[in-house]
């Protein structure tokens, strides 16, 4: 298991730097200039001394310098808000995203896994259409719908939680669930269909035949094997909940990673987008590692390091 | 299943974690709350551009002359009245005695004469406002010329290989005279050289605050002294204005407190004002109507509009200075190599008296925009004599769409109206489209773009008719006129008229007010005859907020907004 970590690990940076060039080129072929950002065009002398201040001359160049610097940890300054350099606007927008995220992913982990079990358990009673039409709901409303409900809901209507405040619990609370609503819907079903196969299987059969209690049953052996297709979505999930959403934090006017990212690509910010790209693609790598380890240990019949997994 | 319940727990944990790492929390609320456009740019004076840059610009430095807060005139800052020479070229400024930077240090002549030959060795994108002061355009390109050797002769193998030297400041009319008397000399008259002065990109810098900021690798490859940007975030920047910036947290707020050492504080009715980020109108206007802050200073026309048509008394609209314009590219050959029907007078007269404007801001726009034929606002300067252009005349179009040699649209070719995606461009697009359509017989395709895509084909002259807007900076006509100068960077028209240039370069000559004022009115008769562009109508400026709450707010077309005198009661 040790080596296959390392190993993992080893490939990292490998894979970062194939996105990382790709990611540039896509950005440095857009049209559009990050130093053009007005409607009055910069004279041709300032336009060479940004240019030249920021090591973006040529592509080459730009190419040859920020690598190096990014090997030392710093993704560089900001091509549009002069004077924060990535490092800090990652510093600033991250925490606000993983905190939105953590909660997002606590939710739909805890009450999706909770509906889905109870539905496979219960399968084709109240509590399985209850489930299904959370699910329903989940899947088929996009996030900007939910957001936009939930905060003129609660916040413009209701007034139970602040707007444009950050820094408390409470604050979490409306983009948190917006962001899990989605997730929430897929461990749902996906623990649903997983719970339903896992308890027509032998070993049930038998753990029932041997005179286990139901509930023994169900939840110490059934779950257990049940989990394992959701934990292979929690990765993905968790990469995408914990690295912002745009929608849910422009409603909710936060400056997390996904405005940030979208605002990079939309300014030509390229030194933001490869900060962004690169922090996302570190989360994916990372959370798919911790995935695959974790398939391990909760069923120590699936060997990870056997040719071909975690691929 | 314990340890199932294991990894919710210690994701409850980090989450609690993650909370306190993300900041904020409670800061108690600042006397005036407002949201600007969006988040700041930068607070370098060099390259302050954007409108919300500029609008702290305003609060936290204080150039040797300011804004007077009603009528937004030039009026002494930092330093008191300047003396004038009588030939008025020569301007001497003697800094206030009671004038502090934000640490209490005594705002010198040093500071201003670092801060503009910073601007002149660095430029910056109103570095050109410098070139009527003596020798400083010749010395900016001799300082470039010279970190250009210097970087060749630097990499060269050659140790031995001559270093240039630099080039001296002395040929620069910027004097100091003494420690609080500077005195400046223009290579001729120039009637708004206070305004100039009052325009950020004079603002004074504190140059001692700033020595840990100069990028030594820059310095080691060219010899020039370039400070890395992070001089401007608090604590590190030094100001000299009415406020200081205290804290900023990106993308959230600015907090600036006013400064116990501003010469004239007694005056400061407002002690601390958040300047809150918004990038979303709908959110902004949110916040607001629940009490979250004072005042937008911006919002969109589409939004403004429906506001007013509920008869809400808290949004002001009153008439700002820029024009909504389409425009049109004047070059021989369109960029696919077509030949371009725009560059016949005639056919752009045509389009231009084609377009009836009143059903753009009667339907599209819907905040009692002016519409016009002219392209500077007639409101904006005092006494301009200001031209009409070519009004709406379907008859007179078609003829000059005959005598062109389209009769009824034909034999016109495949053309596309350019504009962004962003606001109201796309419903204007189809009105216009439409009544050329009906008066011309031309049916010209749309093409919807992003705004920087959009900005990079307008440049390049990659587009045959465009949308396209221009807002003033300072008080005086050529702040518009000098859009369509030849040589200027930003005539996306291509739109080349030597008569044009005279009267411009005439008119910046011009030492009698009057005189100066009726050359500009000619200029500008002239562009609007030959109709490079199409002026639709001028803009107007939207605040919001609630009169009986919010005092000392002027409403001026520049939509500047002096900050000090405002006061909140809440």
């Amino acid at each position: 298991m040790g080596t296959y970590i390392a190993i993992r690990l080893l490939q990292f940076p490998l894979i970062l730097g194939v996105i990382y060039v790709a990611t540039f080129l896509l950005a440095w072929v857009a049209p559009g200039d990050p130093f053009q950002q007005t409607d009055r065009t910069l004279p041709p002398e300032v336009l060479a001394q940004l240019r030249e201040r920021f090591h973006a001359e040529s592509a080459w160049e730009f190419l040859t310098y920020y690598p190096w610097q990014l090997i030392q940890g710093d993704f560089g300054p900001s091509l549009i808000h002069q004077g924060w350099s990535v490092n800090q606007i990652l510093g600033a927008s991250l925490p606000v995203s993983i905190t939105i995220g953590l909660f997002a992913l606590i939710v739909a982990m805890v009450v999706g896994v909770t509906l889905g079990a109870l539905a496979g358990v219960r399968r084709g009673g109240p509590v399985d259409w209850a489930s299904l039409s959370v699910s329903l709901i989940g899947i088929s409303l996009p996030g900007f719908v939910t957001a936009a409900l939930l905060f003129a809901a609660f916040c413009v209507h209701l007034r139970w939680f602040p707007i444009g405040h950050w820094g408390s619990l409470r604050d979490v609370v409306l983009p948190g669930l917006a962001l899990s609503l989605m997730p929430m819907a897929y461990i749902a079903r996906l623990t649903r269909v997983s719970m339903i196969d896992t308890l027509g299987s032998d070993y049930i059969r038998t753990g029932r035949a041997k005179g286990l209690a139901r509930n023994t049953v169900i939840w110490k052996h059934a779950l257990r094997n049940a989990l394992l297709p959701v934990l292979s979505y929690i990765g993905p999930a968790a990469a995408a909940t914990l690295t912002g959403s745009f929608v849910v934090e422009k409603v909710f006017n936060l400056p997390g990673l996904g405005q940030h990212f979208v605002g990079s690509v939309l300014n030509r910010d390229q030194t933001l987008i490869l900060g962004t790209v690169m922090v996302y693609s570190l989360f994916l790598l990372s959370l798919n590692l911790l995935v695959d380890i974790g398939y391990a240990l909760v069923d120590p019949r699936i060997d990870v390091t056997a040719k071909g997994a975690g691929a | 299943m314990a340890r199932l319940l294991l990894i919710p727990a210690a994701m409850l944990v980090l989450l609690i974690g993650a909370l306190v790492w993300s900041g904020g929390g409670t800061q108690s609320r600042a006397d005036l709350t407002f949201i600007n456009r969006g988040e700041i740019g930068t607070l370098d004076p060099n390259r302050m551009a954007w409108m919300q840059d500029i609008r702290v610009g305003y609060c936290i430095f204080e150039g040797l002359y300011t804004l007077d807060p009603a009528t937004l005139n030039a009026v002494p800052g930092a330093s008191e009245p300047a003396e004038i020479s009588a030939d008025k070229t020569v301007y001497t400024f003697r800094i206030r005695p009671n004038a502090r930077w934000s640490n209490g240090d005594p705002v010198t002549t040093a500071d201003f004469v670092f801060a503009w030959k910073r601007m002149l060795q660095e430029p910056g994108d109103y570095t050109s406002l410098l070139y009527y002061i003596k020798g400083a355009r010749e010395y900016m390109k001799a300082f470039a010329e010279w970190g250009k050797a210097r970087s060749e002769a630097t990499a060269k193998a050659d140790p031995s290989a001559a270093i240039p030297a630099e080039p001296g400041f002395a040929g620069v009319g910027i004097e100091p005279l003494d420690s609080r008397t500077l005195r400046v000399t223009l290579n001729h008259p120039v009637g708004f050289f206070l305004d100039i002065i009052a325009f950020p990109c004079c603002f004074p810098l504190h140059e001692k605050s700033m020595q840990p900021f100069i990028d030594k690798d820059v310095r080691k490859a060219t010899g020039k002294i370039v400070y890395d940007k992070r001089f401007t975030l608090p604590p590190n920047l030094l100001t000299n204005g009415a406020y200081e910036l205290t804290s900023w947290d990106f993308k959230r707020r600015i907090r600036l407190t006013a400064s116990q050492y501003w010469w004239n504080k007694d005056a400061v009715k407002t002690k601390s004002i958040d300047v809150v980020s918004a990038d979303d109108y709908l959110w902004a206007l949110t916040i607001y109507d629940t009490g979250g802050v004072d005042w937008l200073t911006d919002m969109s026309g589409e939004l403004a509009a429906d506001l007013l048509k509920k008869g809400r008394k808290d949004v002001h609209v009153y008439p700002g200075f820029g024009t909504y314009f389409y425009t049109f590219n004047c070059k021989e050959k369109l960029a696919d190599g077509r030949k371009n029907p725009f560059a016949d007078v005639r056919v752009r007269q045509a389009f231009s008296m084609a377009v009836n404007k009143q059903v753009i801001v009667d339907n599209v726009t819907r905040l009692g925009e002016p519409i016009t034929t002219q392209y500077i606002p007639p409101y904006a300067f005092e006494k301009y004599p200001s031209p009409k252009g070519l009004g709406y005349n379907v008859e007179r179009a078609k003829q000059l769409m005959a005598e062109a040699g389209y009769p009824g649209g034909k034999g016109f070719p495949d053309i596309t109206l350019l504009f962004n995606s962003e606001g109201q461009h796309g419903p204007i697009a189809q009105i216009v489209r439409r009544q050329w359509q009906e008066a011309l017989g031309v049916d010209l395709r749309l093409e919807s773009i992003e705004i920087n895509t959009f900005r990079q084909r307008l440049h390049n002259k990659e587009y045959a008719v465009a949308r396209a807007s221009w807002y003033g900076d300072y008080n005086d006509p050529s702040t518009f006129t000098d859009k369509y100068k030849s040589e200027s960077d930003n005539n996306d028209s291509a739109w080349i008229n030597p008569e044009y240039d005279a009267l411009c370069a005439k008119a910046d000559r011009e030492r009698d007010d009057g005189e100066r004022l009726k050359l500009f009115a000619q200029a500008e008769k002239l562009l609007l005859e030959e109709a490079p562009i199409l002026p639709m109508y001028h803009y107007m400026n939207v605040y919001l907020y609630r009169p009986e709450q919010v005092h000392g707010m002027m409403h001026h077309s520049r939509n500047h907004q002096v900050m000090w005198p405002i006061e909140v009661k809440r």
